[in-house]
């Protein structure tokens, strides 16, 4: 009888295996499996030290991880320090110097680090013992060495250094700052000059003020029985003496009240690295945030949420586009984020904004929903598959004090999650209208269009605010460099050495009568000028090399004092060769933007100590305008001389177009009709009677 | 006396090594030549479902570099029987992940689903073995999603395009000349018709490894796999052109200027090809240059004179006879000439020294400690199953090939240390901060 059951069963597996497929359905899922979390064991040591247990044999290995749970600190002038403790702990002990201890984990093909709030040790179980000689060494012994700490700090600089080049190190932090503050632990950002402030005995003190048992957990997991684990905790950890350990409490951030966008410039960038985000107040184990965990599965948490099918899937604007939602004891926060091109920057914060108001404003689809929880649940499942993910439930579940069955009814909670709630939990979390915009990339390709969702402001790649025309500056970028490439824009140095005169005829038309002016400039300082109209002489003004003297309708004026020194530059046939030849002062002054193009502006302060500002262009590097600013009769006004169409004349460039201001509503529009290099000129031209 | 000792020692070193846990599987040929792997592991209720193409950036032509790695890419989009994007979210609507990799050699496709949904695993690399769609909307779309990839991990980043600079300068004929992802330009010139060609060539069973890892039974899974994948035929055989590399004969030495605080060396050595006794040599070599904070160049370049904040060496483990880096980070305030000497003399140390029989034997327990935790997930044991068959043509290596690196002495690392660390046949590049 059994048989044939058995017959009748094969028959059917073979009938089935040769019956036609249809390919056109997705195949069933077969019945589902429980997803059991596995066991672990849990208690505590005389000196408050709680100890988890997790044994799994998979493979012949073992780790075990120290946990501190203290309040998170403000670093203060020395922004860094906890992040040296765990390595100068790891660097030498009363028993071993560093490269003892080096060798010895490597030895045993071991890796054994630590931080300012754990130590962690894991190697094959065969070489346990060994591995917990050295790690309890690093416990108990540190010999916090002043070389090792030297070693460390010039490290942490290097690594500084380069951070500076890397647009997801400069956007985390520029973000920390907005969202957090700098007086916040999340808000503290480490600068070159923290690192000289800190002492071995800033890390003494905290190392003798925090590694305590009663603040602590131990995580055992792998291949060792739970019997052998209490035998280990207890010998080595039984005698670790406990301590007071003091608590601090923070202010709130809290969120904009109205979009900021900030930009930070990386000239050389091809992408942006975008980042929408704010605090959020949020408590790990609270039922909100298994609410928030779904909703931002189908906002962003995964390849199959929205913002990526929309904004890779769809547009192509980048290769990863994503959101998560952080809960934290002290404060959370929402973020969304993505690598896009520079280009459709602007485009891709509208479809950031778009699906976070999407997801406050519209019922979620039962499918979708559905989809986005079996995401959850199925990575749930698979971290099930380390043991190390059981160990740090457990520690979870101490740590926030949550129910004993969380992870047990972790899968039904999630399951249970309605589009109702999902609307209602996105509405508190999700703010459009709420955020930083961070974008770090090349901002003069999309500063512009940024406006249109908030408030731009303009930060270095510290988080500090600078002015926005300074900000577009890119690295390295100086006023000399800006003056040396027009000189060698307009003929190079050595060229314009041998320049010894410059005679230009222009033409320019006003309120209907034509205007004919002759300009000559002689080396080193000697200059004419004179406008005519219908034949006669309108105005002259020659300058000698040392005194000048303007003449016309309106009599005669000798220009002597403050004024000559000025006219004595300005007469020069390139002024700029003197700025750098004399040392004068000079100092980058922002970037305009000047017929569509970037144009650097460098201030000069002229012999008589007025600020002129010029600016060159940015990729022709000519100058392309000239500001001053002038006591008119309604107060200061600023003046712009626009030059363009640069025309080579016997390997000389100069502009032939002019535009003069001749009051703050009138421009004048000149040509240039002829420029003659090197003319003979007659020797009582620059003559003063 | 003391020799006899030592050798003792490494015999029972020797008997103690890798054979604790041994990694159980069976493999077969469907009559369509498409080789299958399986290995079960009921602890957890996960399954991961692989397939692995023998076809990498070396297959590539003159002019469509980047395009094995597009090509999966679209692989990954669309079928006869699957809408645009149902690879992705059919998978995770099962609550599983997926993702697909592309090297030198070998293209590779996984997802890791709940043990349930093994057959949708066998339908989507089904699905994507012999009725893929390529199209133009999944060419374009993806077109720009590869382009941002390139910025994103080359392009955008500090010393992003090293690896990159180091192959064009190491090869002359050979494919590996180029870098996996390919230039901006030959991306842009990708047609769909060159996908269909690329397809038909090399996307047929008879190319391909189904390795699959986890909770499954394994009789009822070899029906399944008979059932999704043993109806279609086989492909035509696949015509290689194996491209040597010409010896290098004069030491090619060159400057990169790029986005970067801090310069960088890189010496770059031809090596022999993965899985030759040479290779295995020049990995321990590798290995003791580098892994591990105790070893030579992080201890003396990093540690003791601080000329270095960076410093490795590593191989590409490639299938053709490829190259070995050895490179360091200068520390701010370092040159390149100092950092170089320091490099060139721990080089010059395994040329000249037998490394000591107790450094050798901890480059040995390292290697056992990685060999036995890269079996840690299946997702991995799907991976290192398919890739030994795929690149070694020995599945079995997942539990032998320890052996490999037990059987190499010291005296051949040194033997290969003298051949293959020469001056004339390598690249040395400087990495330099760009000037402003």
């Amino acid at each position: 009888m059994k048989n044939t059951y058995i017959l009748i069963a094969l028959l059917f597996l073979s009938f089935s295996a040769f019956s036609q497929l249809d390919r056109s359905k997705k195949p069933e899922a077969a019945p589902a499996k429980e997803i059991k979390i596995g066991d672990y064991q849990k208690f505590e040591l005389k000196n408050g030290l709680k100890v988890i247990v997790v044994e799994n044999k998979k493979i012949p290995r073992v780790a075990f991880s120290l946990i501190l749970d203290r309040d998170p600190l403000v670093e203060g002038d020395k922004v860094g320090y906890l992040s040296m403790v765990g390595q100068l702990m790891r660097s030498g002990t009363t028993n071993r110097t560093k490269s003892q201890l080096d060798e010895e984990v490597d030895f045993i093909g071991a890796s054994l680090s630590a931080s300012s709030s754990s130590i962690f040790g894991s190697s094959l179980t065969k070489h346990q013992n060994k591995l917990l000689d050295l790690m309890t060494d690093v416990l108990y012994n540190p010999s916090f060495p002043e070389d090792e700490l030297d070693k460390i700090k010039k490290q942490t600089v290097s690594g500084l250094k380069s951070n500076q080049d890397d647009p997801n190190a400069i956007s985390g932090n520029v973000r920390s700052r907005l969202l957090y503050g700098s007086n916040h632990p999340y808000g503290e950002i480490q600068l070159e000059e923290h690192v000289e402030n800190i002492s071995v005995q800033d890390i003494k003190d905290y190392y003798k003020t925090y590694f305590k048992p009663n603040i602590a957990y131990l995580a055992i997991v792998g291949d060792i029985t739970v019997k052998d684990a209490k035998k280990i905790a207890k010998a080595r950890f039984g005698k670790w003496e406990r301590g007071d350990v003091p608590t601090v409490k923070y202010d709130q951030p809290s969120a904009p009240e109205k979009n900021i966008v900030a930009l930070v410039n990386r000239s050389n960038s091809v992408q942006t690295v975008l980042n929408v985000n704010y605090p959020i107040d949020l408590k790990p184990g609270s039922p909100e945030s298994i609410q928030a965990r779904v909703m931002n599965q189908v906002l962003g948490g995964g390849s199959a949420s929205r913002l990526f099918l929309n904004i890779r899937g769809d547009k192509g604007f980048t290769y990863g586009a994503y959101s998560s939602i952080s809960s934290d004891e002290l404060v959370g926060n929402f973020n969304a984020s993505a690598s896009v091109r520079t280009e459709v920057t602007d485009s891709s914060t509208v479809e950031f904004l778009y699906e976070m108001g999407r997801i406050g404003s519209e019922d979620v689809e039962e499918g979708e929903l559905q989809q986005a929880k079996n995401v959850i649940i199925g990575g749930f499942g698979r971290s099930l598959e380390r043991p190390q993910t059981i160990a740090s439930f457990a520690i979870s579940q101490e740590r926030y004090n949550l129910d004993e069955n969380y992870y047990n009814n972790y899968v039904k909670n999630i399951q249970a999650v309605t589009s109702q709630e999902v609307k209602e939990i996105a509405n508190t979390y999700i703010k459009p209208e709420n955020a930083f915009i961070v974008a770090v990339g090349k901002t003069s390709e999309f500063a512009d269009k940024m406006a249109q969702f908030g408030e731009v402001k303009h930060y270095d790649i510290y988080g500090n605010e600078v002015d926005p025309s300074l900000a577009k500056l890119p690295e390295g970028l100086t006023a000399e460099s800006v003056l040396n490439k027009y000189l060698d824009a307009v003929g190079g140095k050595e060229n314009l050495a041998k320049l010894n005169s410059v005679k230009m005829n222009m033409e320019a038309s006003m309120m209907g009568q034509t205007m004919q002016m002759e300009a000559s400039k002689m080396a080193p300082n000697k200059s004419v000028m004179e406008v005519k109209m219908g034949g006669n002489v309108m105005q002259k003004i020659v300058f000698d090399g040392n005194k000048g003297k303007a003449s016309g309708m309106a009599g005669t004026k000798m220009i002597e004092g403050d004024d000559a020194l000025d006219l004595a530059l300005t007469s020069s046939i390139f002024e700029e060769a003197v700025y750098l030849e004399k040392e004068m002062e000079i100092r980058l002054a922002g970037v305009e933007t000047i017929e569509g193009n970037d144009a650097y502006g460098v201030e000069v302060i002229s012999p008589s100590g007025k600020s002129v500002t010029r600016y060159y262009d940015s990729e022709s590097g000519f100058l392309v305008r000239v500001t001053n600013t002038v006591d008119g009769p309604q107060g200061a006004m600023t003046l712009s001389t626009d030059f363009s169409d640069y025309v080579e004349y016997d390997g000389y460039f100069f502009p032939t177009k002019l535009k003069q201001p001749m009051n703050a509503q009138m421009k004048m529009d000149i040509s240039v009709t002829e420029v003659i290099i090197n003319a003979e000129l007659p020797a009582d031209l620059f003559k003063i009677e | 006396m003391k020799k006899a000792i030592v050798l003792i020692l490494s015999i029972t070193a020797l008997t103690s090594f890798g054979q604790e846990r041994r990694i159980e599987f069976e493999e077969y040929k469907l009559s369509n030549g498409l080789h299958v792997i399986l290995h079960r592991d009921n602890s957890t209720p996960i399954v991961a479902v692989s397939s692995a193409y023998h076809v990498g950036s070396k297959d590539e032509e003159v002019g469509k570099t980047g395009f094995a790695h597009f090509f999966e890419h679209v692989a990954s989009r669309k079928s006869t029987n699957i809408p645009v994007g149902g690879f992705t979210e059919y998978v995770s609507d099962a609550g599983g992940s997926r993702n697909a990799t592309t090297n030198f050699d070998r293209t590779y496709y996984y997802e890791l689903l709940p043990s349930n949904q093994l057959e949708l695993g066998l339908w989507l690399e089904s699905e994507r073995m012999f009725n893929m769609v390529v199209d133009t909307g999944v060419v374009e779309t993806e077109r720009e999603v590869v382009k941002e990839e390139r910025r994103l991990r080359n392009d955008n980043q500090p010393y992003g395009t090293l690896i990159e600079e180091i192959l064009v300068r190491s090869f002359t004929k050979h494919h590996y000349r180029w870098p996996v992802i390919g230039s901006m330009a030959d991306l842009d010139n990708a047609t769909v018709a060159d996908f269909e060609a690329f397809k038909n060539k090399f996307y047929v069973p008879n190319n391909a490894v189904l390795s699959i890892a986890g909770d499954i039974e394994i009789e009822e899974t070899k029906r399944l796999v008979e059932l999704y994948f043993g109806e279609f035929a086989k492909g035509p055989e696949i015509k290689r052109e194996s491209v040597m590399e010409p010896q290098q004969k004069m030491e090619v030495v060159d400057t990169v200027y790029d986005n970067v605080q801090l310069p960088a060396l890189v010496m770059a050595y031809h090596i022999p090809a993965i899985g030759t006794d040479d290779y295995y040599a020049m990995n321990m070599l590798n290995l003791i240059l580098a892994n591990g904070q105790s070893s030579r160049m992080n201890k003396k370049l990093v540690d003791e004179t601080q000329l270095a904040v960076f410093a490795g060496a590593f191989d590409l483990a490639s299938e053709d006879p490829g190259i070995s880096l050895a490179f360091g980070v200068a520390n701010a305030g370092i040159s390149l000439v100092e950092l170089g000497d320091a490099m060139q003399s721990e080089i010059d140390r395994m040329k000249n020294e037998i490394v000591p029989e107790k450094e050798f034997q901890k480059v040995l327990n390292q290697i056992e400690n990685n060999f036995i935790s890269g079996n840690a997930s299946i997702a991995g044991i799907a991976g290192s199953l398919a890739n030994y068959y795929l690149i070694r043509g020995n599945t079995n290596l997942i539990n032998t090939e320890l052996e490999k690196f037990l059987a190499v002495t010291p005296q051949d690392v040194q033997n290969a240390a003298k051949k293959y660390l020469k001056d004339s046949n390598r690249v040395t590049l400087h990495w330099l901060p760009k000037p402003q």
